[in-house]
Formats: structure tokens, sequence, C-alpha cells
């Protein structure tokens, strides 16, 4: 027997679900669950409702991106990250989710999925202190 | 120093300082053990790709799994935390390489160790690699000098060949190949000796040896102690390999020692297991094979064409109880190109090396010997087998004749010629001279017990005597008939006076 991963759950999942009603959608859930259950597969619900999501926002054009910044970003700067970003990774919609953090110092760092693109003051100042360091 | 300069040299560098902007590819620590740890995120990884951890650790992906990535680490583990960010580098598992690395002890990262200084680096080589293919290799007809009598007349081996060294502990394996690099000295040849789960005692032993013999000035050292995590020793020998590229490259001859292999199968049983992957005979991954097959098909000998260079392989393998039908053995055996095979019984009978004459082989055979070696070593791999039937079969009955009776003798004779000390290898023209007096007969009635007496005196005598035919077997290694001439007489004239 062929071991069913995550993805492949997930994806089931959203194919299921695709353009369901809300009425048939409680049918779907309910047996999702079932099959979990039956399945042993419950443990596993974090990693597949995560899967499921990016799966979600893959096939709807969308993006989260995580915005770590040392202060407020203004209204301006926000539609420029979203219209660069939009642009970058060829999506519809772009949704920000900011996080303050002091301790970046300045500038901002990007997070979306597992890439990032630090532009952080704190990250400069580490990557000359191992410019320093290593030319010494 | 003034502070001004220092305040000017580092405005220097902060201004010749840029930062690129690029979108890293990160994934976060889910699990950390034994040396292994598992991450989730870095989609696009490689297999091989280097990753590093944030205080600096580094480690290779080597499992790709749909939701996670298996990584080796190659440092200190302990400081690795769960959530700690992990970056991917985009680069294959490289190390430096040089030639200011000859004479050096590194690690398997290629780091020195030996506390003489940085080893500056004009390149770096990926350690593993695609080996070469068949356009690009010529056959084995140039032989390694080993300085070892057996070896050389018996189971010769030649440049590009990979001959396996297996025996039990303690039969002298480390010997052979620490005496096969003392003889390359002159033989314009690069060794590389790489160490792997061995003692640290028994590794500097070896380095003092060899720079006592002055073997230091064409060797370098790499070493994964016992002490290391396992991933260590599992990259040693490809680091070993790589750096031997770097000099095959040039066009050089290299040869490669790999001590021993059955710590490295270990070592990577010890990571596959941690990685969940399947285990198969003896607890073995199922790709053990492949990890020596793709390790010693690196050894190969280039035509002009492609440079010109060769890598020869020595690799050991330890066996349990002479028992050469065990998992790794099997496999070493039929990948390299022949065995030396050495065995307790004979090592404690006295005959060293213990070599069992009937049991190793070398599949290039002839090809790799001089001519002047061929010629007198011919008949001897036969000789010593008739005798060793012989042997077997006298001890059942006391009446033999007399043919029986001379080729005991004969034979009694050849194992006592072949006997040989540790780090003393012997060159071969002066091979040549004594086996050429073993296998005419002329030893036939010098006692057994001072064969090596009227070998060492032979030697002197002919050399002072023959000076011709050393110089013609030495710069043309060729036999003639004026030359076999010369030293049939001085072979003659040396045994009436001796007595």
């Amino acid at each position: 027997m062929t071991t069913l991963s995550n993805n492949d759950i997930a994806h089931a999942i959203y194919l299921v679900s695709k353009e369901k009603t809300h009425a048939e959608l409680r049918e779907v859930n309910s047996k999702v669950i079932k099959f979990l259950v039956r399945r042993r597969l419950l443990s596993k619900s974090p990693n597949i409702l995560e899967r499921l999501d990016k799966i979600i926002n893959y096939e709807s054009e969308k993006i989260i991106v995580k915005v770590f910044s040392a202060r407020k970003l203004t209204e301006e700067m926000k539609r420029e990250l979203t219209t660069f970003l939009g642009k970058r990774y060829k999506v519809k919609e772009v949704v920000l989710a900011e996080t303050l953090d002091e301790k970046l110092l300045g500038g901002v760092k990007i997070e979306i999925n597992d890439e990032i693109i630090d532009l952080t003051a704190k990250n400069k100042i580490k990557k000359l202190q191992e410019h320093l360091i290593r030319k010494i | 120093m003034s502070t001004n300069f220092i305040v000017e040299n580092l405005k220097k560098e902060i201004d010749n300082f840029s930062s690129q902007i690029k979108a890293e590819k990160v994934g976060h620590v889910l699990e950390v053990f034994d040396g292994i740890a598992k991450v989730s995120g870095l989609s696009d990884i490689k297999s091989s790709e280097m990753v590093t951890f944030p205080n600096g650790e580094t480690g290779v992906a080597l499992n790709l799994e749909e939701d996670t990535v298996g990584v080796i680490i190659f440092d200190d583990f302990s400081k690795i935390r769960e959530g700690d960010e992990v970056k991917a580098t985009g680069k294959i598992l490289e190390v430096p390489v040089s030639d200011n690395i000859i004479g050096r002890v590194v690690n398997a990262l290629g780091v020195e160790i030996d506390g003489k200084g940085v080893i500056k680096a004009d390149k770096t080589y990926p350690i593993e690699k695609v080996a070469p293919g068949v356009i690009t290799r010529l056959s084995v007809d140039k032989p390694v000098a080993t300085g070892i009598k057996v070896i050389d007349a018996i189971i010769p081996i030649g440049r590009g060949q990979r001959e396996l060294i297996i025996g039990d502990r303690q039969t002298g394996k480390t010997a052979i190949a620490v005496d096969t690099i003392l003889n390359q000295k002159g033989q314009n040849m690069i060794c590389v000796y790489v160490s792997i789960g061995q003692k640290d005692s028994k590794l500097r032993k070896i380095q003092t040896r060899l720079e006592k013999g002055g073997a230091m000035a064409y060797t370098v050292i790499v070493s994964a102690g016992s002490s290391e995590p396992a991933p260590l020793s599992y990259i040693a020998p490809y680091t070993g390999v790589s750096i031997a590229e770097y000099f095959m490259d040039q066009g050089k001859d290299v040869l490669i020692i790999y001590d021993d292999l059955s710590k490295h199968a270990v070592a990577y049983r010890e990571i596959s297991l941690l990685l969940r992957r399947p285990p198969g005979r003896e607890a073995f991954p199922g790709d053990v094979f492949y990890l020596h097959s793709r390790l010693l098909e690196r050894a190969c000998r280039k035509n002009q064409e492609y440079g010109g260079g060769s890598i020869t392989a020595l690799p050991i393998v330890e066996t349990q109880s002479g028992d050469v039908t065990a998992y790794i053995p099997t496999n070493v055996i039929s990948i390299t190109d022949g065995q030396i095979f050495l065995e307790t019984d004979l090592f404690y009978k006295g005959i060293r090396p213990a070599v069992n004459v009937g049991l190793s082989v070398s599949r290039v055979g002839s090809k790799a010997q001089i001519k002047a070696m061929k010629k007198v070593a011919g008949t001897l791999k036969l000789d010593l087998a008739q005798y060793r039937e012989l042997e077997a079969f006298s001890q059942f009955g006391s009446d033999l004749d007399n043919a029986t009776k001379q080729q005991l003798e004969r034979g009694k004779r050849a194992v006592e010629v072949l006997k040989q000390p540790q780090y003393a290898p012997m060159a071969v023209e002066r091979q040549v001279a004594v086996l050429y007096a073993l296998t005419k007969g002329y030893l036939d009635d010098v006692p057994v017990d001072r064969i090596k007496e009227f070998e060492e005196g032979l030697i002197n005598y002919t050399e002072n005597k023959t000076k011709k035919f050393y110089k013609e077997v030495m710069e043309t290694s060729m036999w003639t008939d004026a030359g076999e001439a010369e030293l049939k007489k001085a072979i003659e004239e040396y045994k009436s006076n001796f007595n």
C-alpha cells in the first residue's frame, strides 16, 4: 500500500471542497474528519491544514507576506510593497501580516513561505561584521 | 601601528563593503539529535547542498523529503536549538585545494589541524563528482613501485588501479600503505592518506614516520578521527579524492589510501539509520555499494588529451576473523581491480608482510610491471602455489621424490626471500637482482636461515659489480641479454665467496 503524504491529502481535500455550497461543505468536512480518524491521521492535521492553506493560496493566486519592521509602515510604503511583491511573485493578491520588532533597528524583513528578503539595519551590520572579521 | 592607521583602514574597508540584496531560502529546525537536524522549509534545496546554522555551524542536506529536509551537521550540534533559522547556501559541499596543502594534515572539510597555520587556497573542488568517462581514460600499464617485494613481483599495482588491502586487525594493512608512501620518494607521485575513524595516536605515529622518512614532502593527510562526528568520517574519503583530483588535473600521478573503508561504511550506516533510511543486510543501507563504487571509480588514469594524470587507490578493509564473505569486504572486492589479502596465521608464523599469495590477485597483472621484473618474477607465483600444495601433501608422507623435494626447498627459500621488515621498502632494481637469483636456483643450496644474510650481501655485491645492469633497469626498465650475463656472472662470483 502506498503511503499518503500530507500534500496528497491536502490536495484531495481541496479538490472535493472546491466550488461547494455551505451545506455541501459541512458534509465534506465531516467525511474528511472521519477519514482522518479511520486512517489515524488526526495528529497530522495541523500539517495537512498548513499544506491546504498553501494550496488554496496558490490556486487563488494569493500570497501571505510576513513583514517585520522596527517602525510601523506608512500606507504608501505598504502600497509600494504590495505592488512590488505582486509583480515579483506574479500573484493577484498580496496580504501583508505586519510585526513590529525594535531589535531590527531599521528597514524591513520580508518573509514569504520559506524565502526571506532581509533589508534590516541589523542584518546589514551583521554582514559588515562578517566582512571585517574575514578581512582581518 | 598607529590609531590613525587603524581608523583609516576601517574606513576603507567600510567604503569597500557592499551588501547585495538577495532573497534567501530559509528553513527552521524541527529537531536535532546525534549530529542530525530535521529542518522544515528550504523548498528548493539540492541534495548535498551546504546549509548554515545561526552560530556558524555547517551542514549538508542529505534527505530531501516532502515536508522536511534531513541535514547532517559537521560541527558541534549542542548549540543548535529547535526553531533556529537554517539558511541554504546554494553551494554543493566543496573543499579548498591548493599546492600548499602538500605536507599538511587537514580535517574532512579541508581545514588544517596540524597547527602550522592557515592553508591559502586558490580553488575549491566539489567533494562529489561524477567519475571520468571512458573516453578520457587510458588503460593501466605503468607501475606503482611499492618497494615491497611480494607485491611488486606477484601482485603488481599499476598507476590508476584500485587495489584493496584486506585482512584482520593487526595484520599489517596500514604498514603496507605507509611503506608504499615511503617508497614514492623520487617517483614523481603525490600521496594522499585518508584516515577514517582511526585513533589520533595512530595517526600521529604515521605522520611522524612519514616525516622521518621525508615522505611528508609529497603527502597530504586527511583525517576524520574516531572522536569526531560520523558525518565527517562519511565525507573524509570524498575530500581526499577531491584533493587527489586537483593534482591529477595538473597531470600528476597521485596515490590515495583510504584507511579504512569498513569504518567509513559504519559511519554511513550510523547516519543512514539516524535519517530513518531503511536498513538492509548487516543494517547497512541499500546504497552502501554505491557509496564505495562512486568513490573508487574516481581512481583512473587519464589519457594525454585530458591531462595524463592518474589516481591510484589503495582502499583498506578490515575483516572479522578472516571472513571475506561479509557485506563490505565482498562489495569492495568486487569494485576493486584486485586485492592483497593479509592473514593472521602467516603474520604469527613470522611471514611478514603476511600476504596470502594464493588469495591475493591483481587484475591488471604483469601489464603493470617493468620488463625486467616481468622476466624474473614470471614463474614465482606458480612456484609458490605449487609449494603450498606440496607442503600440505608432504605432511602425510616422508618418501618424496627428488623433484618434489627440490620444489619444496625452492618454495621455502622463496617465502624467506619475500619476507621484508616494516619501513624498509626496496628499490625495484635490487628486487630484480634478488628474484633473479631465486628463480634461477642460486639460492637452492643456501641454508634457509642464512637467506637474509645472503640477500643483503648479494645486493651490496651486485650493486658494486653490475653498475651497468642496475643503471639499465633503473633508467630503461629493460632486460637485455648483456645485462643478464653481467648479473649472472656477479651472482656466481658472490656465491663462490659466500660461506
